[in-house]
């Protein structure tokens, strides 16, 4: 969930008349997959639609161009085939002015062909792009006289156009900390605080009662700052704001007076910055020719269009000429660090400087650790007052501190996120979290995986264990006990969608082996291994997914003899994204597409009009700008980990499902009423909701099955729909509208705008609705967006999680070791179950580092001082995450309907708290810091 | 300073290349990218731990060995003979892919990888280490040991390594001749 975008201000001040085009680099390889061998296209998907391999994989397995860091330009049609290369040179303190780079070092041959400073973009009227100010700090490079902003911010940009000269003044700048000259200590640049939110809730005295307070029904409660200390409001009658502090001082008042019947649990949690260490460190490649204005650029990112957009921004401002930016993705991992982040600006500028040569900015390990997004460090003070005589919750607050570092970017965000989530599983009464978002000269965080609920949750599950200590309950028995049904409010005063099922991956754990005989075991085991201690520990979460916020692009269309085609906007980050995709259209219309082009960002058909300040505009405004047929609140979504399958999926499943009612349905019914008196199906009751693919082919009560090229024939020959292009929106509840189509009448799908093609057989006056390279865009008759107060659920979708750890500890070398997990998931139908269990399996080894072993220091001995990799920074391998012995299941859905949950982030924060349960399992201390490090152990043993 | 440059020859992939002239100092991996455009070896840390961007190093007894280009030399490479992951499959004549190797076959069935920035390491690392199983066959019962202990030195950051390890171990017993009964 990522809140308070705005980038119309700026788009609408900066890139007017500036074209703008993205894609998805063709890749060679890529091409390949459709007719190479071992597996031709066509047997892609076995029978019953089950994928033989990812649609990626003989690219990636073959080492094909498919990474963005793949390319050069002499891969790129059009460019010129000399590569030019630059890197940055950093500021690695914040408390003297930076005076002047030394390249003596380098000698005359290895001077760099141009060197750019902050004073070269201010001749040049060159500023950093930002959603708002502050976004992504204030400049490019540390001016001179002036303190960085940040540890780690570069200075200047040396450029060369050669590799030889590049890659050898590169090794001997490295390290040398005589390259940047500072002067004499100077004042600090570092901003102030970027924000602080609350939200408060306390129920009508039961779960389905109507809220006396929570964000949904009134507001989230906002604060200013002295110092960094936040100023809320005053609490009182007034506004929904001093409402609101009323119900936090009343909640206070509650915990102060709670008296021998009441457990009251204080305790503070600490979590540690990070680094996502994704194996693709950041680059870009670009060329700009000066003569013509255009800009072309081959970049690493997660946030394609952003990336174009303020590029576009940022070029047209300056004195530079600008006509069109031309950006080319290619597949990419980023665990979310490459969504919004600064760098694809620093290749901009590589190219902008670039002397009409195609200029590569690539990061080593040394620079992606010195500059790439990290995960926020959090201090978090929890209380939890729970009756004794229930064992329910009354009450749970939180006053949670991150870090952002020395650049805004998401973390007031990822604050904001992280409160709302500290509520866990469970159902409170009453409760108040709050998010303290502070700034420092630590390398800036942003979104990573996890996303400031795997700080908050994972804290509230170990609390929790140690919380049943406490009050002598069995810790299955305590979480059944305050566990959210369905129906129940979270913390913000919305109903999660759907049924809650912590029920039952209760009951599963709580039978499963590794909890059943732990005390035995535990027993067992340490008689057999002396100066070991044994231990199993439970953590059970769940994982909102999505942004409130999530739009996408899907058309679907199929030819006379029957070849589909998808095109989709979602592109690969990894998790297999473009392959559900293609299984989940061929699982609603019975064919697999025989064309798929994803990453597609032109969409001519879909003329749409977007202000992009989806959570921050007012309903009276959103109501008068959605009377335009072709507004939206927003255009399309950045990739993540978790969005794919669900909001994206979304389209796909909603154009599928509008093609089968549009085309399909009536084809097969013109087809089932050939003949004499209406043919096989006169004699049937065939309804609609009969309609059946089975085995690839389409049937009704007892129709003749029809191949899906009969049926496109048939429907090309009626001149019927035979393609169809939806855009989504949902903001924690899907936009819904409805269109009347040519002579079908008027149709309402979870949409907000709709293109069509008509088959050749359509009459002419149909076909000349066809305007826009072939396709009808129809203007919505009516829709339906969801109210903009639901901004404040903050969320409403969740994929619940919960691990068993079984660990032993060394007592004298304080080392754990994972001996096995278990996992239970649920995650509504599964469209590819191999690609969901290798999240599972990935994203616990992710959480297994984030609990036992990856840690940074925030300021100056942290990765802000270039020489940070993994020698220092503990990943975990094989050997830490139990290959052999780790086991998972998912919980059935409960009918062939569910949808499918974005499971890609909760999976990896379950695994945290259970650790660290096992720990305290295994010898009896608890830890409050992470990671729980062996040297931690030996101090507690000792 | 003047950049020293030496011409280098090698057989890479079966091909001979060189001789060409590249610096002293120069990595393999960037001569490999920069050079001869085989980018498929993957730069991850830079410093030797993550074995992105191994390649095989086919010996003249006929062994298989693992090497870095991270942090080995491309002179170091002179004269050797190589295999990048470009060229473990079998291609035609226009270099289009006509069957993959066994590993990769084995990896792609298993859905083995995500976002497969390392797959290329792996690829290197599970065919040096059934090369080295075709030579001394392991006891079933030391197979996983085995495999753990060959590819714990590889990063990844996806997928928690289960599925690259099972697609070995499968790929080993259905493969005859390298685990004994």
């Amino acid at each position: 969930m990522k809140m308070g975008l705005s980038r119309r201000n700026f788009l609408k001040a900066g890139a007017a008349g500036v074209a703008i085009k993205v894609s998805l680099l063709p890749s060679p390889t890529q091409a390949e997959l459709i007719q190479t061998p071992p597996r031709p296209g066509a047997d892609w998907l076995a029978a019953g639609g089950k994928p033989k391999y990812r649609l990626d994989a003989i690219a990636k397995v073959t080492g094909g161009k498919t990474f963005s860091r793949d390319y050069r330009a002499r891969d790129l049609e059009g460019w010129p085939k000399e590569q030019a290369h630059a890197f940055t040179l950093k500021a690695t303190r914040v408390d003297r002015v930076f005076d002047s780079v030394d390249l003596s070092l380098l000698g005359d041959d290895l001077k760099p062909d141009r060197l750019v400073l902050h004073e070269d973009l201010v001749a040049d009227g060159i500023t950093l792009p930002s959603p708002w100010p502050g976004f992504y700090g204030d400049v490019f490079f540390v001016p001179k006289g002036q303190t960085a902003r940040l540890l780690g911010q570069p200075v200047a940009m040396l450029i060369y156009h050669d590799f030889a000269r590049y890659d050898a003044a590169k090794r001997k700048l490295r390290f040398n900390d005589k390259a940047v000259r500072y002067g004499p200590e100077g004042p600090s640049t570092t901003p102030g605080p970027y924000g602080a939110a609350r939200y408060v809730r306390i129920d009508g005295g039961s779960p389905d009662a109507e809220d006396r307070y929570s964000s949904l029904k009134e507001t989230t409660i906002r604060a200013g700052f002295k110092g960094e200390e936040p100023q809320w409001p005053a609490a009182g009658d007034g506004d929904a704001m001093a409402r609101g502090m009323a119900a936090a001082a009343e909640i206070e008042r509650e915990i102060a007076a709670a008296g021998d019947d009441a457990l009251v649990l204080r305790r503070s949690f600490a979590t540690q910055s990070a680094d996502a260490s994704a194996m693709e460190a950041d680059n870009g490649n670009v060329w700009y020719d000066r003569a013509s204005g255009l800009l072309h650029a081959l970049i690493a990112t997660q946030s394609p269009y952003e990336v174009a957009e303020a590029t576009a921004h940022m070029v047209s401002k300056s004195k530079l000429p600008l006509n069109s930016v031309d950006l080319k993705i290619g597949y990419t991992v980023g665990y979310g660090t490459k969504d919004h982040a600064i760098f694809p600006y620093y290749c901009v500028l590589a190219g902008l400087y670039g002397d009409g040569r195609p200029v590569r900015l690539a990061n080593d390990r040394f620079e992606q650790f010195q500059t790439a997004l990290k995960r926020h460090a959090f201090q978090m003070e929890k209380v939890m007052v729970i009756d004794r005589k229930t064992g329910r919750f009354r009450a749970m607050t939180g006053r949670y501190r991150t870090d952002g570092g020395g650049r805004e970017n998401f973390s007031v965000s990822v604050g904001t996120v992280g409160a709302t989530a500290a509520q866990s599983i469970y159902y409170l009464p009453k409760s108040d979290f709050s998010a303290v978002i502070l700034s420092s000269r630590a390398v800036d965080a942003g979104s990573m995986r996890g996303y400031g609920t795997l700080q908050t949750m994972a804290a509230t599950e170990m609390m929790v264990d140690e919380a049943a200590e406490a009050l002598g309950l069995d810790p299955m028995e305590f979480r059944r006990r305050n566990a959210l049904k369905s129906g129940m409010k979270n913390s913000q005063g919305a109903i999660p969608s759907g049924a809650m099922r912590h029920g039952e991956i209760l009951d599963r754990a709580q039978k499963h082996p590794l909890w059943a005989n732990r005390q035995k075991r535990k027993a067992e085991f340490e008689a057999a291994n002396p100066g070991k201690k044994y231990g199993v520990g439970y953590g059970h979460v769940h994982k909102d997914y999505g942004t409130g916020a999530e739009s996408a692009l899907c058309a679907i269309e199929f030819d006379a003899a029957g070849r589909l085609k998808l095109s989709h906007v979602a592109h690969e980050i990894g998790t297999g994204a473009t392959t559900s995709q293609a299984v989940m259209a061929a699982g609603i219309l019975g064919r697999q597409p025989d064309e798929t082009e994803f990453g597609r960002v032109r969409w001519p058909q879909m003329p749409l009009e977007t202000t992009d300040e989806p959570y921050t505009l007012s309903q009276e405004e959103e109501d008068k700008r959605k009377a335009n047929p072709r507004w939206t609140p927003s255009f399309t979504s950045p990739m993540s980990a978790s969005n794919s399958v669900y909001y994206l999926g979304h389209a796909t499943r909603e154009a599928a499902k509008a093609l089968v009612e549009l085309a399909i349905w009536p084809a097969a019914r013109s087809l089932w009423s050939r003949g004499i008196g209406g043919g096989q199906m006169a004699p049937e009751a065939v309804r609609r909701e009969d309609l059946r693919v089975v085995g690839g082919r389409v049937t009704a009560a007892a129709m003749q099955p029809l191949a899906f090229a009969e049926i496109a024939a048939e429907a090309h020959r009626l001149g019927l729909v035979t393609g169809v292009t939806v855009h989504s929106f949902n903001r924690w509840q899907w936009a819904e509208a409805e269109f009347d189509l040519p002579d079908t009448g008027q149709w309402r799908f979870a949409i907000d705008a709709l293109a069509v093609k008509y088959g050749e057989g359509a009459p002419a006056s149909r076909k000349e609705l066809m305007t826009l390279e072939g396709w009808h865009f129809v203007e919505r008759a009516s829709v339906f967006y969801p109210p903009a107060q639901r901004n404040n659920a903050g969320v409403t979708y969740y994929a619940p999680m919960a691990t068993l750890a079984e660990i032993a500890v060394d007592t004298g070398s304080g080392e754990i070791s994972l001996l096995s997990h278990h996992s239970i998931l649920e995650c509504g139908n599964q469209i590819v179950p191999e690609l969901v269990s290798g999240q599972i399996q990935g994203g616990i080894a992710m959480g297994i580092g984030h609990a036992l072993k990856e840690y940074l220091p925030l300021h100056e001995d942290g990765p802000g001082d270039g020489t940070w990799n993994w020698n220092r920074y503990e990943l975990p391998v094989s050997k830490d995450v139990a290959v052999w012995s780790q086991t998972s299941e998912v919980l059935p859905p409960l009918s062939d309907t569910d949808p499918p949950k974005g499971m890609a982030e909760v999976v990896m924060i379950a695994v945290v708290p259970a650790l660290a349960n096992a720990v305290a399992h295994a010898i009896g201390k608890r830890f409050y810091s992470l990671p729980i490090t062996s040297e931690k152990i030996r101090e507690a043993l000792a | 300073m003047t950049i020293v440059t030496k011409p280098l020859s090698l057989t890479i992939n079966d091909k001979a290349v060189g001789p060409i002239d590249v610096p002293e100092a120069m990595m393999m991996q960037d001569f490999l990218y920069e050079y001869l455009d085989l980018t498929g070896s993957r730069m991850g840390c830079g410093q030797g731990i993550c074995h992105a961007c191994t390649v095989v190093l086919e010996k003249p007894d006929g062994t298989l060995e693992e090497m870095r280009t991270c942090i080995t030399g491309a002179h170091w490479f002179a004269g050797r003979k190589i295999r990048t992951v470009e060229g473990h499959a079998q291609r035609d004549a226009n270099g289009a892919i006509t069957a993959l190797s066994p590993v990769q076959q084995a990896f792609i069935e298993h859905f083995s990888f995500q976002c497969g920035y390392c797959t290329p390491g792996f690829v290197t690392g599970a065919t040096v280490l059934l090369d080295q199983l075709k030579r001394n066959p392991v006891k079933r019962e030391a197979l996983e040991q085995v495999i753990s202990e060959a590819l714990d030195r590889h990063i990844c950051r996806c997928t928690g390594y289960v599925r690259y390890f099972e697609a070995v171990r499968d790929l080993a017993l259905k493969t005859p001749g390298l685990v004994k009964a």
